[in-house]
């Protein structure tokens, strides 16, 4: 460590200054990452850690301040120009071109690119590389084909194979299963040992401490502390963060379910592209008052059946009922008048509309309602009223409500998409990865506010991969395995070991089935 | 030294306003050097154009008259671009109009004249509604790309009216027209050469203003057109607000098609497709779907029109030139819109 | 930001200070040229129909000398457009317009109304007004010397018609050309293919290569393009052009003959009777006597002798003993359209829409 300070560091940000209408996105922030290093950026949703970032990257010109990358002052304009620096990023939202393969989007936008590129060539450095961090993916695979975790390889890999020794990855395991994670962090390792240096943005604190070796946290665009990592716990990252203690537990009433609410009978959706079901005979019942947490590996049918539950999916046999009442392929809105609300997992396709403003998004479930229409006419006072009040209940940070929903922080989008669905739930919940990220003040948010949802006598259905968050907050836990349900247990009745068995294929022993 | 395209940071309001502005300045510019290239006073030249749309009261009347079909139907298709469905097909359902006021006032003998022209121009919009309602079901229920089928469905309401008013509705006296609608039946006329399909257009402007900002139905549009997914996941069904947005985009283009018929020709005839809808497309593009902007740039691009001849007449210059200063105001404008959301950036090498 | 506004606005200034100044117009002078207004459907450059007529204006912008200024506009859409061309052009100063295609007479009618000073002259119509004429000529009497040509020169005695649309004028057209055809040799058939356009070169090429394709050794149009004459050509076969001289336009022998307008023997009177204050309305159909059409030198293709012959019709025509349309005729379904021994009338002519004997094809 001592040694490392002796050095230069390869990079240096002087006083950056950045605002935004009506925010003040970064204060004079100053950072220095040494060789070798790996720099943990902390801060709660909206401290301006992807603004930092993004500057560095050229993909935002700062207000004020410099930049230096190995000692020398650097004029920053594109992307490009940090790559010819070798300063590469993994933004929060993946930037890749969803039609075209993984080789056109590694080395698409390249400044050395030749006029017509030697496909062949190119396809056999991808090879190569893929192989030397262990980062299978086929090159002439069509990005909308491959799952997240997939995506982000692809991401990684165009930075290396655009040489770049500096990496900056925001928020990387945000969007990944606990395994990919874990594949991540080897490969990320890998890379450290080859002399590579890091910042990296998590909200996960189990993280930071794992990899780091300093931390930088930011509050509302200024640095408020700096600190090896050696020697700090979780809790006082969280304080540091947020400026007051984090509990980490919650309050709940006590479990005591009332009558069925949504009730799942061996519904079976067939992928017409694969040969095995999105859901195979899945059987589920909700209760009023419950929490029923689906754990599993992503990609095992979690989405699917919660988009055969809101009618986004055709189920091709079984039966949905809410209320008893057969819902069974009927259209999401009819879906929604039956009182379902539903947190999609990827928020920036499904869950909002980036383009319009936060006020609008917050309306886009209950605009339909008297709280916000006057027939078909939409009361703008009503809405701002409306939108205004959410933004105050769930501490979105934003300018005004009329600014464009992408220009939010990441976490702020999410908590725009919570408000909303919350607010308008009737009956049901669906939240997929509510509190992907989050910072741990937010994610403790949500989590209460799902139990609280259910003390006031609402369905929630709850995906996660996280099974601490499962069960911290689920009364039942389904594990979910190649589109079956493996298992329903009662939360105090299991304990991590088996639900990972479970969720690694093994039925267990049924206890109660 | 180097200039890049830079992402604004945010859309910025004044640009919005001046980027137009400037391009139509740079158009401007473009032209003269082609005038001063074909030996042309560019100065005379545009002065001709300016007089020879607004000059007098007389050329004023005809630029409005010009415009009231272009604001039809730059607000027609502009419906359907706010759901990202490009209709190319207004032209067609602009003939499909003039087909369809045709047919009542020569064929429904059984209506009281007076009802003539209301039915007959309720029937035109019902079958521009329709022709354009045939694509969009077709996207909306198997995928079948918009592009294609409303183009090709041009040509073929172009090709039936021909064969229409060259034989099977021909008047008996004359070829190529069907016979001239009853007096009384035609679109009365307001001022001049100005017809009260101005108070149609108009009315129009106001309704859907209202419609697309105003109701639920054009917020539902405006999300479908901003990310279609997340609109489903709210619950607003893509397919039937296609077909519907669709209906109305046909309703307003063949609207303009049975007004124009009705005030004008007074009959199905030849230079019926007189390129309003394709220009149409322009308008609403121009003016950002806002059918306000629509009456501004309806206004500009009817007097490039109507100013065009003026410079046959004034400067002896080929009709075609006419057409090429047209073109080069839209390339600008065009290229311009790209500089509301990026800026241009010109670094200097800075000592490193 | 502020600068940028400031310098648009100064920009914005400074044009519209030019404009005004240069908006002013030269008022028209009392005792200037006698300006005359020629609207065109297309553009002159097209070799065809409008062409003719701008030989025409040409003739008598010679034959006036600068007495006269001519404001021509071309390819004027036949709608409300060319109402606008025409008061355009009486703003401009034009004392008499002049308008060349069809379904502008609507308009011209309209605009003739509403300006009673100034004369106004359509071509190939029927409508009039006290300061409205209309005028045309007898093409039919060319195209039935020039059927007589591709009937002699023709082997199969197939003869080919690229036909644009089914208006009296051009069925009129086709059925001299079938009739001329008949009378060098009575087997002869004339096959007929609609373009339903007026000016579309790969059209009217498409509507030539599909009679070629049937055997066919001499095409002859009604169009504006010289592509059906180029399209027979190429493959070795005869052509009849039409409008202009096709054989030194398209530089080949194989063009037989073109029957020709001359739009000027027409406009210069019309245009002297406008100065002088003669001028009449009237419906003129005049034919080979006023010298209205006529055909282009013959190709040397054509045997010495038959050009005689030729020109020994076009004599009788031309004095009146003979015309085309002489009875007795029977239509191609063999109903009789007209008696023996006599000359059709013009009304039957100008609304005829039925083919004669020996023509191949249906009006509809
Ligand atoms: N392009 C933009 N236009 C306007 N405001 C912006 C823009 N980008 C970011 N902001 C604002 O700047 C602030 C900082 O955002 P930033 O994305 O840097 O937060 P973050 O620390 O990355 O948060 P998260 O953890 O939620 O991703 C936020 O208030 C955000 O709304
Ligand atoms: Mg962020």
């Amino acid at each position: 460590m001592n040694q490392q300070t002796q050095q230069i560091p390869v990079v240096r940000m002087e006083h950056i200054t950045k605002h935004f209408p009506g925010v003040l996105a970064n204060d004079d922030v100053s950072l220095e990452l040494y060789p070798g290093q790996v720099l943990a950026l902390l801060g709660e949703n909206g401290a301006g850690k992807s603004t930092l970032m993004n500057m560095l990257v050229g993909l935002y010109r700062p207000d004020s301040g410099s930049i230096y990358i190995r000692g020398e002052l650097a004029d920053i304009h594109s992307p490009q120009d940090s790559m010819a620096l070798g300063v590469g990023m993994i933004h929060q939202e993946f930037m890749l071109v969803g039609n075209m393969t993984v080789a056109e989007n590694i080395v698409l936008g390249m400044r050395e690119l030749p006029f017509v590129p030697k496909i062949d060539q190119i396809r056999a450095k991808i090879t190569e590389l893929s192989k030397r961090y262990g980062l299978q993916v086929d090159p002439d695979a069509v990005i909308h084909d491959l799952s997240v975790g997939e995506q982000q390889r692809v991401e990684i890999l165009k930075l290396v194979y655009r040489g770049a020794d500096i990496l900056i990855l925001d928020e990387p395991t945000a969007v990944l299963t606990p395994g990919e994670s874990r594949d991540l962090n080897k490969i990320i390792k890998k890379m450290l040992s080859e002399g590579k240096s890091a910042i990296f943005i998590t909200h996960k604190m189990d993280e930071v401490i794992e990899f780091s070796h300093k931390v930088q946290v930011l509050r509302k665009g200024k640095t408020v502390n700096t600190c090896d990592t050696a020697g700090v716990t979780p809790q006082d990252l969280a304080n540091m963060m947020v400026g007051r203690d984090i509990l980490f537990s919650l309050d709940r009433c006590a479990y005591n379910p009332g009558g069925v609410k949504l009730k799942v009978d061996h519904v079976t959706v067939v992928n017409p592209l694969g040969s095995r079901p999105f859901l195979d005979d899945v059987s589920l019942e909700i209760h009023r008052g419950e929490i029923i947490g689906i754990a599993g590996v992503a990609g095992n049918g979690q989405t699917q059946l919660t988009e055969a539950i809101t009618g986004l999916l055709h189920c091709t046999s079984g039966k949905i009922f809410i209320d008893g009442k057969d819902m069974t392929n009927s259209t999401p809105l009819q879906v929604i008048r039956a009182g379902v609300s539903h947190i999609p997992a990827d928020r920036g396709a499904n869950g909002v509309v980036g383009d319009m403003s936060v006020g609008d998004n917050l309306a886009m479930k209950k605009y339909r309602t008297s709280e916000i229409s006057r027939g078909v006419v939409i009361k703008r006072s009503f809405l701002r009223a409306f939108a205004d009040k959410l933004i105050e209940a769930f501490v979105i940070k934003t300018p005004d409500q009329d600014t464009c929903v992408k220009f939010l922080s990441g976490g702020n989008i999410q908590k725009t998409i919570l408000a909303r669905e919350i607010d308008s739930c009737g009956g049901v919940l669906i939240a997929v990865y509510p509190s992907r990220g989050l910072d741990v003040g937010a994610t403790e948010a949500v989590r209460q506010n799902l139990i609280l949802q259910r003390d006031k006598g609402n369905a929630v259905l709850l995906v996660s991969e996280e099974l601490d968050e499962l069960q911290m907050v689920a009364d039942k836990i389904a594990v979910m395995f190649e589109g079956r349900i493996m298992g329903i247990r009662d939360v105090k009745e299991t304990n991590t070991e088996e639900l990972g068995m479970m969720m690694a294929g093994a039925t267990g022993v049924r206890r109660n089935a | 030294m180097r200039i890049v395209v830079e992402k604004r940071d945010n859309k910025s309001k004044s640009a919005a306003v001046l980027i137009p502005l400037a391009s139509f300045a740079i158009s401007l510019i473009l032209g003269a050097m082609v005038l001063l290239a074909s030996r042309s006073n560019p100065l005379q030249a545009y002065s001709a154009m300016l007089n020879g749309a607004f000059g007098n009261a007389r050329r004023f009347q005809y630029t409005i008259v010009e415009s009231i079909p272009l604001l039809m139907c730059g607000l027609g298709v502009g419906v359907a671009f706010r759901l990202k469905f490009w209709n190319i097909g207004a032209e067609g359902q602009y003939v499909w109009g003039a087909i369809g006021i045709t047919w009542v006032m020569q064929f429904w003998k059984f209506l009281p004249v007076p009802m003539l022209l209301p039915i007959g121009l309720l029937v035109g919009m019902t079958l521009g509604a329709v022709w354009a309602g045939v694509p969009g079901y077709l996207k909306a229920q198997w995928s079948v790309d918009e592009t294609l089928t409303t183009l090709m469905l041009n040509y073929v309401a172009i090709g039936l009216a021909e064969y229409l008013y060259i034989s099977a509705w021909k008047a008996p006296l004359g070829n190529m027209g069907t016979p001239e609608f009853p007096r009384e039946a035609w679109l009365p006329p307001v001022w001049g050469k100005i017809h009260s399909g101005l108070y149609i257009a108009l009315a129009f402007v106001v309704l859907l203003w209202f419609l697309l900002y105003k109701t639920r139905w054009g917020f539902e549009l405006n999300m479908i057109g901003k990310n279609p997914r997340a609109a489903r996941y709210q619950g607003v069904s893509i397919k039937r607000n296609i077909v519907l947005a669709m209906l109305l985009s046909g309703a307003i283009c063949g609207l303009a098609g049975s007004m124009n018929t009705a005030a004008i020709a007074h009959r199905l005839t030849k230079g019926v497709d007189g390129g309003y809808g394709f220009t149409g497309i322009i308008i609403a593009w121009m003016a950002g779907l806002n059918p306000f902007a629509s009456i501004l740039v309806a206004i500009v691009m009817a007097a490039l029109t109507t100013g065009a001849d003026a410079l046959q007449i004034a400067m002896k210059l080929p009709e075609s030139m006419g057409e090429v200063l047209q073109g080069l105001v839209l390339i600008p404008l065009l290229a311009g819109s790209i500089f509301v959301e990026h800026k241009l950036k010109v670094i200097k090498k800075e000592a490193v | 930001m502020k600068k940028l506004s400031v310098l648009l606005v100064l920009l914005l200034l400074s044009t519209t200070l030019m404009f005004a100044q240069g908006g002013k117009e030269a008022a028209p002078a009392a005792a200037g040229p006698f300006k005359v207004g020629v609207i065109y459907i297309t553009s002159p450059g097209d070799m065809g129909y409008s062409y003719m007529h701008d030989q025409g204006t040409k003739a008598a912008e010679a034959y006036f000398g600068d007495k006269i200024e001519v404001i021509r506009m071309e390819n004027v859409p036949e709608n409300d457009a060319s109402a606008r061309a025409m008061e355009q052009l009486i703003d401009a100063g034009a004392k008499i317009v002049f308008a060349n295609s069809y379904n502008y007479q609507d308009y011209m009618l309209q605009v003739a109304k509403e300006n009673p000073n100034v004369y106004f002259e359509h071509c190939s119509g029927y409508l009039s007004n006290e300061n409205m004429s209309n005028y045309f000529g007898r093409m039919y009497q060319m195209r039935y010397l020039s059927g007589m040509i591709a009937a002699k020169m023709s082997t199969t005695g197939k003869l080919g018609y690229v036909g644009a649309f089914n208006t009296p004028e051009v069925v009129r057209g086709i059925n001299a050309f079938a009739l001329g055809a008949r009378a060098v040799n009575p087997k002869a058939t004339t096959t007929v293919v609609w373009t339903n356009t007026w000016y579309d070169p790969s059209l009217e090429r498409q509507g030539a290569i599909a009679l070629l394709d049937q055997g066919i050794d001499v095409i002859a149009q009604h169009q504006d393009t010289t592509e059906p004459a180029k399209a027979a050509i190429e493959r070795g076969k005869y052509a009849i052009g039409y409008n202009a001289d096709f054989r030194s336009v398209v530089g080949s022998d194989n063009v037989l003959v073109s029957p020709m307008w001359d739009w000027g023997n027409y406009m210069i009177p019309a245009i002297e009777s406008a100065m002088n204050g003669t001028w009449k309305s009237q419906a003129y159909w005049g034919g080979l006597e006023d010298k209205m059409v006529h055909l282009s030198p013959i190709s040397p293709l054509v045997p010495k002798d038959f050009q005689n012959v030729v020109m020994a019709k076009q004599a009788e025509i031309a004095n009146g003993t003979w015309d085309v349309f002489w009875g007795p005729l029977k239509d191609n379904k063999g109903a009789v359209r007209q008696e023996a021994g006599g000359k059709m009338a013009d009304d039957k002519m100008l609304t005829m829409d039925w083919f004669v004997e020996g023509v191949i094809g249906s009006v509809k």
